[in-house]
């Protein structure tokens, strides 16, 4: 089934259209990497802080606040790019394994920045205010770095995969 | 066709361990994997202190703070991102000496370097001036330049995949 969209997909006028400009996936792929480098760099100020492993400039809260509604920007930029390269190359990306895992890998991310963000917002101080919530939020923000580096690496393991 | 290049690019390139590189399946894939994160992480924390130099983004830290927290990472990054991609670059070393975006995008990593060299050595010396205010024309232009040369950096090095 999945194989047969791909196929309605690769032959609609859309995808021929982009798969023939040859700049499309180079320049696409660009911007989809300049948005992993900008998420990247936010959510691992974030978790380095969750972990206490830093502790300079802006409590977390404030980091939050700034950092968060650009990652969400960032995290939409990232799903137009995706959606761009898929309709160019559908086969390369939707029959792919390592596409696959990295969707799930992202929506996993999501949902623990959504939840970060949401627990940060209602109170400052959740992620400090006793031992269990300061394991949680160690736990939280290794996950997360984990997450980080396994979506680059499966991201670019699609092209060999 | 493999096209001319210097002996020592042809030497580096029949080094054991790029040939080991080259041959292996996994190897490359690993290794451009490494060097694509470290990259982000580079990209990502640079371009934060860009904008705070730009005035756009971080408005309320000061430069000096923003920067000391954030260049211990960019510069652990870069180290593992150079390794990486000296790694990458022994495998098929004359090809990607030839290659037009490979040898653009090394142009523009040395301009980044100037800049920076500049930025470091004549416009932040007067740092405490705008450490916490709108930063003085020649810190936003080194912000734009710099800006501008690391998307650069991004594009052709994807690029060098679409030519070799």
């Amino acid at each position: 089934m999945i194989q047969e969209f791909c196929d309605w997909l690769a032959g609609t006028a859309l995808s021929q259209a982009f798969a023939n400009a040859g700049w499309f996936v180079p320049t696409v792929q660009s911007i989809h990497i300049l948005m992993i480098g900008a998420v990247i760099i936010m959510l691992s100020v974030l978790n380095l802080r969750l972990l206490r492993i830093t502790s300079s400039g802006p409590s977390l809260q404030a980091l939050a606040e700034s950092y968060i509604p650009w990652v969400w920007t960032a995290l939409v930029i990232l799903l137009i790019t995706g959606i761009l390269l898929t309709i160019t190359e559908p086969g390369r990306e939707l029959l792919n394994y390592a596409f696959r895992l990295k969707m799930i890998m992202v929506a996993t991310l999501v949902v623990l920045t959504f939840v970060f963000q949401s627990a940060v917002r209602k109170d400052a101080g959740y992620w400090t205010a006793s031992a269990g919530r300061r394991l949680a939020g160690s736990a939280l923000a290794i996950a997360s770095i984990v997450l980080c580096i396994c979506i680059v690496a499966a991201g670019r393991l699609i092209a060999y995969v | 066709m493999t096209a001319a290049a210097p002996a020592f690019i042809t030497a580096l390139e029949q080094q054991p361990f790029s040939q080991a590189i080259a041959e292996s399946t996994w190897m490359f894939p690993c290794f451009e994997s490494l060097h694509v994160l470290a990259l982000t992480v580079v990209v990502g924390s640079v371009a934060m202190m860009d904008l705070r130099l730009l005035g756009i983004g971080s408005k309320n830290r000061a430069v000096s703070e923003l920067t000391s927290s954030m260049l211990p990472w960019t510069w652990s990054a870069f180290a593992v991102a150079l390794c990486a991609g000296l790694l990458l670059f022994s495998s098929k070393a004359s090809t990607y000496y030839n290659n037009i975006p490979f040898r653009v995008k090394m142009v523009c990593m040395l301009f980044a370097a100037v800049n920076m060299l500049v930025f470091h050595l004549f416009t932040a010396r007067n740092i405490s001036a705008w450490d916490y205010g709108k930063p003085v024309p020649a810190a936003r232009v080194a912000g734009a330049v710099s800006l501008a040369l690391w998307i650069t950096i991004v594009a052709t090095g994807r690029w060098i995949g679409f030519t070799t």
